[in-house]
C-alpha cells in the first residue's frame, strides 16, 4: 500500500518500522473475516484493516490520538488472528503496539478509564498485591450488578465477576526429585497472575518435567513478563519488566546454562519471544534480549521435543481450545494436541477455533461487553463438541471460560502430568474416569 | 494515489447539505449504524483497489432490509448518490465511494437465515461471507460452489454484485448459475423479491440481470443460493512444466478431450515462488509453470480421470506430477493458490488484471502479456483459472513511485485490450468498477453501451447507484460533470 | 438482398400471409425492424415457429421470422463453445455436436410434441424461451449455457452482449435478460453458447411403487448424495405406462439418472442403490433405453397431442411439488408428473378449473410460478399464460422492456401487460 511519510518522520525508528509494515498491506480485506471484533460488531473500523488505516492516517499526519481512533484501537484484542490470516505478512502486532504507545503518549483518557487502568497496572503484575485484591474482590462481588449499570464502572463490575470464588494456597516448592539421567536444564517463568489464580499449573509442569529428567530453576529477580502493561501502551513500564527478566535469565544462562526458558501461559510466551524486538533499540540489552527470546518456549513446544511415550487410549474427550497467543502469537497449533493424543485423550477442535474467547489480558475488564459476546460464542462452540473437559495453554482463557462453561477447563500440562503419573487434578474430581 | 481515472464531480447541492443529511440519517438509524466523523470515514475511502481513494459523505451500516430501504428512499428523494459495500474486497474499485455519496455497508446483515437440505438451498443475509455458507452447510454434506479467492472475507452480496467466480466454477459455474433468489431494495426504497427456492423465476430474468450489475440496479439484502452435495473425494494434482506454453497447450488438450476437471489453475514461476513463500504447500520450485488440476468423485473415478489427464500432460512434456496425499496437503495447495494476490504484497504492490480469453489464445496472450509488462519496465506474475481462460496477470510495482504506478496502470490497460482483441473480455469475475470503466468502449460499440445504460436507467433514473462505475463518464444519459 | 415472403399455414391467423417477413441476414432484419418501428407496425417474432403457442396471444401486424438467418458461425470443440445464427435448426447443431462427442448440457425441450406444432425448432427459439430439460437441476437452464448474443432492438439497432468466453462480467448481463424473454425485448440474430462433452455412459435407476410424497423424499436423498444425479423425475402410476411403451416396472416410477465415465457410473449406481433400498424395489435401465426415457420426460410425452385439456408447467421448490398437487386435488382433478427432483410439475387438468386457484395455492407452498402451456382458446383468452408479477416488479419489467423496445412492436402482449 502506498504510504506518505516525510524523510524527517522516517528518522524515528518506530515510525520507520511501522512504515515498513504498512507498505506490506495490500488492503485485500482477508483479515476482516477472522477478526473477532469485526465478526461481532460488523464495522470495518473495528477490523484490522480499518485499524491499520486509522493508524496509518494518524502516523502519517503526526496527529495525537483522538477519541475515535482510541475507541477502535482499544477494541482490538491483540489476538493476532489477522496475522495468521494475512497472506501479505503484515506485522500487525508491532503496528498496534506502536499505536498503543502513541495513544499513551498523546492522548488523555477520561478520568475513570485512567483510574481503572492505573489500578490494573499497579496490581496485576504483582502477585502479592493481586492476591490481596482478589480477597477484597470476593467481599465486593455483590456490588457487581450495581456497577455494571453505569457505563464507566462496567470494567469494575467485570473485574469483580472474574475474581474466582476461592483462591488456592500459595504454591509449594517442587517435591518430586529429578529423574536421572538429567536430560536438560530449564527455567520456568513463575509469572505474576497465574501463580495466584492457579498455582497448580506450574506445580504440574515441575512434577512432569522432574519425572522426565529435566532440571528446573526459578531464577531470582524474575517477575511479570510485561505483557499486561505492554498491551496498555505503557512501553517504558513494559521494557522495565523485560529488562528485569532478561537480567535474571542472563545470570542463569551465564551461571549454569539453560536449554530453554519455559512459559506455561502462552500470553506471556508471545511477549517474551518478542523481547528481542522490544529491546532492539537498547544497545545494552538488544543482544541479551534476543538470546532470551530465542530460548523462550511454550511448555508444550519443549515437551514435544522429549518424545513422550504413547499411552493407551483413555475414555476421555478433550476439547482443545487454542489460545490466541498460542496459535496466532506463537503459531503453535499441533504440539499441544499431539501431546494430548499421545497421552491417550481423544481431542476435538471446536468450531471457529480461530476466534478469541474474549479474555485477552485485561480486555475482559476493559471491554466487558464485547468480551462477554465472544465468551458466549466460544463456550457454545466448545460445548457443541460434547467433550468431557477443555484443555488450553493460557491462564487468561482458563479464567474467562471457566466463568460460564459447564465442564472443567485445565491447562494442557495438568492433563499430561496426570496421564504420565502425576496426581489427578482436583478440577476433575467427579468427572473423569481414566 | 493515481489520477488517470476520473470521478464524477460531487453534486454541489448534496455537498452543501452534508450536515443536514447526516442529521437525517442519524434520525433513521441507531447510533452504531452511522459513521460520519472525518477520521472514521478514512478506512472506507477505498477497497482492495487501493490506487484510487475518495472519502464518502457518510457510511451507514444497516441491520435490516427496512433500514436499507429507508436510507435508499431518502437518498433517492434528495438525489444523494449511494455506494453499496460488502466486505470491500473488490479488485476493480467497485466499492470506492466519492465525496457526495453515502456508503451502505452490509457487514451487519450477517445472519444465515435458513438451511434447507431437502431443497438444497440456503437463505442468507447479504453480508454473510461466501465461505461462511459452505462452513454452515458442510456438516450436512453440502457446499456452496462459487469460490472466489477472497471467499474467506467477501460477502454473498458482493458476489452477486460482481457475479463472482473462482477456481471451481469450471465445473459448477459462477454466482449467476448458483443464485436462486434475492430480496432486493430498489433505489426508491421498494423491496422486491426475485426468484426463491424454485428454479427460473417467471417473467424477465431480472435475477440474471442484477447478478454482476455492480450495485447499480439496487441493493440485495438477502439471497437464496443453491447448495451442492459435497463430492466423495477431491484431489488436487500438481503438474510442473518447463514453459508456460507447454502448460497452456496441455490445458487446451485436457478440455478438448472431454474431461472437465473441477478446476485447472495456472501459476508461472514468479507466482509459484510467491505462493510457496506464504503457504509452504510444496509447489515445485524448479519448474517454469505449474498447473493445479483438481478432480473429484470416488477413488475409482478420480483415478480414471487422472490417468487420462496424466497421459495428456506427458504428451506436453510434463516435468513433475505430484498427487496430493492428504486433506491437509490439499488444503495447503488451495490456501497457497487462493492467497496468491495477498501474498504478492510480500514482495511488491500489484494490480491484478482479470481479462478472459478463448482457450486457444491462452499461450499467445500469456506471451504477449510478458512482453507488454517488460516493455513498461515492470515485472509480472501470472496466476489464474486456466480451464476457463480467465487470466490474472499481477503487475508488480512500487506504489510509492508515481511513475511506476502510472506505468503499471498503462501496462494493465494494454493487457486488457489484448484480451479483448484476442476474442475475450475485459473482466471475467472481478467486475468493471472504476478500473476498467474507460476501456469499455474497446469492447462495446456505442449502441451496445447505450443499450446497457438505458436498461440501467430503468432501475435508477437519476443514476444515483454506485456513481462513477462501469460506464464511461462521457456519453452517459446523466449529464454530470467529471474531473480527473 | 430482399425479404423472402413464404407461404405457411401455421402462422397466427390475424396476420396476412403477405406480412410474413423472413430476413436472410441481421442487417436486413434490422432494416425491417426500423421500418416497422417507424410505421408502428407490430411484429410477431418467431424462429421455427414450433413454440409460437407459448405465452399470451399476440396481436401483430406482421410476422418476423429468424429461420433464414441460419448457419453455424464458429465451433471449436476444444473450446466447448459454438456460435450459430439464431435460425439454425437445433437438429443441425445437435448433429454436429454428436459428431464431436459433445452436446447441449441443458437438454432443450422440443415443444412440438406437447404443443402439437410442426416445423424445425431453431437455436434462437431455444434461448428465447429458455427451453431446458431434465439436466436443468445439475447443469443449469439454457440461459446458463448462453455466453453471448447479437440481437436487433426495437429501434432497429444491432446490439452485441456477452461474448464467447465462459466467464464474463463486463457490463450488464443483457444475455440473461434476453434469454427467456420470448422475443419481447429483441430479435435474436446470433447466439454463442457453451457445449459439454457427452458422458461416456449413462444409466437410470428406477425405484418402483412410491407415493408422490415418498418419491420426493427419495429424490431429495439422492440429490444430497455425492453421486451426481443428473436427472430426478417421478412418474406416477397413471402416466408411467406411457413411457418406454409401458416397459417400466410395475407401480409408479421414481427415476434417477447417472452419467459420466464408464469407470464411475456403476460405482455411483451401487452407492445410490444402497441408499435408496429402503424406499422400494430398485431396477436399472442402461444406456439407450435410459437416454430414450429422458427424452420422453423432457418432451412431456404423456401429455402430447392436441388435447384441449389445460396443461400447466409449474415451478416450485422440489419439496413442494407433491404437496402442491395433493392440495390441488382437493379442488379439481389433475394428472401430474414431476421432473427436477419434484420442482417442475407438469399438470394436466381434467377440466378447466379457475387458473387463480392454482396460482393462489403456489405461495402457500413456498412460492414459484405457473405457466399455462396449452388450453382451449377460451381459457387462454381469459388467463395470463405467465405468472402475474407483483405490481412493483411488473412496473420494473415494463420499464426495462421499454428501454429495448420503446415503440412496443415486438410480440406485444406475449408476456402480459
Amino acid at each position: 500500500m502506498q504510504t506518505n511519510f516525510t524523510e524527517a518522520q522516517l528518522t524515528d525508528p518506530h515510525v520507520a518500522a511501522s512504515e515498513k509494515i504498512l507498505r506490506r498491506c495490500v488492503h485485500c480485506g482477508f483479515c476482516t473475516a477472522t477478526c473477532p471484533t469485526y465478526v461481532t460488531l460488523g464495522n470495518e473500523l473495528d477490523s484490522p484493516r480499518g485499524r491499520i488505516y486509522l493508524i496509518k492516517d494518524m502516523l502519517e499526519n503526526d496527529r495525537p490520538a483522538d477519541r475515535e481512533v482510541v475507541t477502535h484501537i482499544d477494541r482490538c484484542l491483540s489476538c493476532l488472528a489477522c496475522t495468521t490470516t494475512c497472506p501479505s505478512g503484515v506485522d500487525y502486532m508491532h503496528l498496534i503496539d506502536h499505536a498503543r504507545a502513541h495513544i499513551e503518549n498523546t492522548y488523555q483518557r477520561p478520568l475513570m478509564d485512567r483510574l481503572i487502568r492505573g489500578v490494573l497496572v499497579a496490581v496485576l503484575p504483582h502477585p502479592q498485591r493481586f492476591r490481596l485484591a482478589l480477597s477484597l474482590a470476593r467481599l465486593a462481588r455483590p456490588l457487581a450488578p450495581v456497577l455494571s449499570r453505569v457505563t464507566a464502572l462496567k470494567p469494575l463490575a467485570a473485574m469483580l465477576e472474574l475474581a474466582p470464588q476461592s483462591l488456592a494456597p500459595v504454591a509449594k516448592a517442587v517435591t518430586v526429585p529429578v529423574e536421572k539421567p538429567v536430560r536438560g536444564r530449564v527455567a520456568i517463568l513463575a509469572g505474576c497472575a497465574q501463580p495466584v489464580l492457579d498455582p497448580g499449573i506450574n506445580a504440574a509442569t515441575e512434577r512432569l518435567l522432574s519425572r522426565l529428567g529435566v532440571e528446573i530453576v526459578v531464577p531470582k529477580g524474575e517477575g511479570c513478563c510485561g505483557a499486561l502493561v505492554h498491551h496498555m501502551g505503557r512501553e517504558a513500564a513494559a521494557l522495565d519488566f523485560a529488562r528485569a527478566n532478561v537480567d535474571a535469565w542472563t545470570r542463569e544462562i551465564e551461571a549454569g546454562g539453560l536449554d530453554a526458558i519455559l512459559i506455561t501461559a502462552s500470553g506471556c510466551g508471545t511477549t517474551i519471544k518478542d523481547y528481542g524486538h522490544m529491546l532492539r533499540l537498547d544497545p545494552a540489552y538488544a543482544e541479551k534480549a534476543a538470546r532470551v527470546s530465542a530460548l523462550a518456549k511454550d511448555v508444550t513446544e519443549y515437551l514435544a521435543l522429549l518424545d513422550l511415550p504413547r499411552l493407551a487410549p483413555q475414555n476421555l474427550t478433550v476439547a482443545y481450545h487454542s489460545a490466541c497467543s498460542m496459535q496466532h502469537g506463537q503459531k503453535i497449533t499441533l504440539q499441544p494436541k499431539l501431546l494430548l493424543k499421545a497421552a491417550g485423550f481423544a481431542v476435538k477442535d471446536p468450531a471457529e477455533g480461530h476466534l478469541c474467547c474474549g479474555s485477552a489480558g485485561t480486555y475482559n475488564i476493559l471491554q466487558p461487553e464485547i468480551s462477554a459476546e465472544l465468551k458466549a460464542r466460544k463456550v457454545k462452540n466448545i460445548e457443541a463438541t460434547r467433550a468431557d473437559l477443555i484443555a488450553t495453554g493460557n491462564i487468561g482463557c482458563i479464567t474467562q471460560i471457566a466463568t460460564v462453561a459447564n465442564m472443567p477447563i485445565l491447562h494442557t500440562v495438568e492433563l499430561l502430568d496426570w496421564a504420565y503419573g502425576g496426581p489427578k487434578p482436583a478440577k476433575l474430581s467427579g468427572v473423569a474416569k481414566a | 494515489m493515481s489520477d488517470a481515472i476520473a470521478f464524477l464531480e460531487p453534486r454541489a447541492n448534496v455537498m452543501a447539505r452534508r450536515s443536514i443529511i447526516i442529521e437525517d440519517l442519524a434520525d433513521m438509524l441507531p447510533p452504531e449504524c452511522l459513521v460520519h466523523e472525518a477520521r472514521e470515514l478514512v478506512p472506507f475511502e477505498t477497497d482492495a483497489f487501493v490506487a484510487y481513494r475518495r472519502l464518502p459523505l457518510a457510511v451507514v451500516l444497516p441491520k435490516t432490509t427496512a433500514q436499507v430501504s429507508a436510507v435508499l428512499k431518502y437518498c433517492n428523494r434528495y438525489g444523494i448518490p449511494v455506494v453499496p459495500r460488502g466486505a470491500g474486497t473488490s479488485l476493480c474499485g467497485g466499492a470506492i465511494p466519492q465525496e457526495d455519496a453515502v456508503v451502505i455497508g452490509l457487514s451487519r446483515l450477517s445472519r444465515i437465515l435458513e438451511i434447507d437440505t431437502f431443497n438444497r438451498t440456503a437463505k442468507v443475509q447479504a453480508g454473510v461471507t461466501n465461505l461462511a455458507i459452505s462452513d454452515a452447510v458442510s456438516p450436512e454434506g453440502f457446499f456452496y460452489a462459487p469460490d472466489p479467492s477472497s471467499q474467506l472475507a467477501c460477502t454473498i452480496g458482493g458476489n452477486i454484485g460482481m457475479n463472482s467466480g473462482g477456481a471451481h466454477c469450471l465445473k459448477y459455474g459462477v454466482t449467476t448459475n448458483n443464485l436462486l433468489g434475492v430480496t432486493m431494495v430498489l433505489v426508491d426504497g421498494t423491496i422486491v423479491e426475485l426468484g426463491g427456492k424454485h428454479l427460473d423465476a417467471g417473467g424477465y430474468d431480472l435475477l440474471g440481470l442484477i447478478c454482476g450489475s455492480e450495485g447499480q440496479l439496487g441493493i440485495v439484502t438477502e439471497a437464496t443460493v443453491r447448495l451442492i452435495a459435497k463430492p466423495e473425494g477431491a484431489r488436487p494434482v500438481l503438474f510442473g512444466f518447463e514453459t508456460s506454453e507447454e502448460a497452456g497447450a496441455c490445458v487446451t488438450d485436457v478440455i478438448g478431450s472431454g474431461i472437465i476437471p473441477v478446476a485447472i489453475e495456472f501459476m508461472d514461476k514468479p507466482a509459484i515462488e510467491i505462493c510457496e513463500a506464504f503457504a509452504k504447500a510444496g509447489y515445485p520450485l524448479d519448474v517454469g509453470a505449474l498447473l493445479i488440476v483438481e478432480v473429484e468423485g470416488s477413488e475409482a473415478e478420480m483415478d480414471a480421470m487422472l490417468a487420462l489427464i496424466v497421459e495428456i500432460a506427458r504428451r506436453h512434456g510434463v516435468k513433475t506430477v505430484r498427487e496430493c496425499q492428504s486433506a491437509t496437503e490439499a488444503a495447503l495447495i488451495w490456501k497457497g493458490r487462493k492467497s496468491a494476490f495477498g501474498a504478492t504484497g510480500r514482495i511488491a504492490d500489484y494490480i491484478c488484471m482479470d481479462g478472459t480469453v478463448p482457450l486457444s489464445q491462452l499461450s499467445h496472450v500469456l506471451k504477449r502479456t510478458g512482453e507488454i509488462v517488460e516493455g513498461f519496465g515492470l515485472r509480472v506474475a501470472n496466476v489464474f483459472h486456466a480451464g476457463d481462460g480467465n487470466m490474472h496477470p499481477l503487475i508488480l510495482f512500487n506504489a510509492n513511485d508515481p511513475d511506476e504506478a502510472a506505468r503499471a496502470e498503462a501496462a494493465g490497460n494494454e493487457i486488457l485490450k489484448l484480451c479483448v482483441d484476442a476474442g475475450g473480455c475485459l473482466t471475467g469475475e472481478h467486475g468493471v468498477g472504476i478500473e476498467k470503466r474507460d476501456l469499455m468502449r474497446h469492447q462495446f460499440s456505442k449502441a451496445d453501451l447505450d443499450q446497457q445504460m438505458a436498461v440501467r436507467s430503468a432501475f435508477d433514473a437519476q443514476w444515483l447507484m454506485n456513481p462513477s462505475k462501469v460506464f464511461p463518464l462521457d456519453g452517459r444519459p446523466e449529464t454530470r460533470a467529471f474531473s480527473a | 438482398m430482399s425479404a423472402i415472403t413464404i407461404n405457411t399455414t401455421s402462422e397466427v391467423n390475424t396476420v396476412p400471409m403477405s406480412a410474413i417477413l423472413v430476413p436472410v441476414c441481421e442487417e436486413e432484419a434490422a432494416g425491417m425492424i426500423r421500418a416497422a418501428a417507424a410505421a408502428g407496425r407490430r411484429l410477431q417474432i418467431s424462429g421455427g415457429n414450433t413454440r409460437s403457442g407459448f405465452g399470451n396471444r399476440v396481436e401483430a401486424d406482421a410476422v418476423l421470422r429468424s429461420a433464414a438467418i441460419s448457419g453455424i458461425v464458429a465451433y471449436d470443440p476444444a473450446e466447448m463453445v459454438m456460435t450459430a445464427r439464431a435460425g439454425t435448426p437445433v437438429a443441425e447443431i445437435e448433429e454436429i455436436l454428436l459428431e464431436n462427442n459433445q452436446m447441449l448440457a441443458f437438454e432443450p425441450i422440443d415443444h412440438r410434441t406437447v404443443m402439437g406444432t410442426e416445423g424445425e425448432p431453431t437455436i434462437g427459439g431455444v434461448f428465447a424461451t429458455n427451453a431446458s430439460g431434465p439436466r436443468r437441476l445439475l447443469s443449469g437452464a439454457a440461459r446458463d449455457s448462453l455466453l453471448g448474443i447479437r440481437f436487433v432492438n426495437g429501434q432497429g439497432e444491432v446490439i452485441r452482449a456477452g461474448g464467447r468466453v465462459m466467464k464474463n462480467v463486463t457490463g450488464l448481463d443483457l444475455v440473461k435478460l434476453l434469454a427467456g424473454s420470448f422475443g419481447t425485448l429483441g430479435f435474436l440474430t446470433e447466439v454463442t453458447f457453451r457445449v459439454a462433452p457427452r458422458p461416456q455412459t449413462e444409466q437410470t435407476l428406477i425405484v418402483s411403487g412410491l407415493l408422490d410424497e415418498d418419491a420426493a423424499r427419495a429424490m431429495a436423498l439422492a440429490m444430497g448424495l455425492s453421486v451426481e444425479v443428473s436427472g430426478a423425475a417421478h412418474l406416477p402410476d397413471n402416466v408411467k405406462g406411457r413411457f418406454l411403451n409401458g416397459r417400466l416396472p410395475e407401480g409408479a416410477a421414481t427415476v434417477l439418472r447417472l452419467e459420466g465415465l464408464s469407470a464411475s457410473v456403476p460405482v455411483r449406481a451401487e452407492k445410490l442403490t444402497a441408499a435408496l433400498g429402503r424406499f422400494g424395489p430398485i431396477s436399472r435401465i442402461e444406456a439407450d433405453a435410459s437416454a430414450h426415457l429422458w427424452h420422453q420426460i423432457r418432451d412431456v410425452l404423456p401429455y402430447a397431442g392436441d388435447s384441449q385439456k389445460p396443461l400447466w408447467r409449474v415451478s416450485v421448490a422440489p419439496g413442494a411439488g407433491a404437496a402442491l398437487v395433493l392440495a390441488f386435488r382437493q379442488h379439481a382433478g389433475v394428472d401430474a408428473f414431476y421432473d427436477w427432483q419434484g420442482g417442475l410439475v407438469w399438470m394436466r387438468m381434467e377440466a378447466e378449473p379457475d387458473a387463480d386457484l392454482l396460482r393462489a395455492l403456489i405461495p402457500r407452498f413456498g412460492g414459484g410460478h405457473a405457466t399455462l402451456m396449452r388450453a382451449s382458446d377460451a381459457l387462454r383468452a381469459s388467463t395470463p399464460a405467465f405468472e402475474p408479477q407483483p405490481a412493483p416488479l411488473a412496473a420494473l419489467s415494463e420499464r426495462v422492456r421499454q428501454t429495448l423496445d420503446p415503440a412496443g412492436i415486438f410480440n406485444p402482449g406475449k408476456m402480459g401487460a
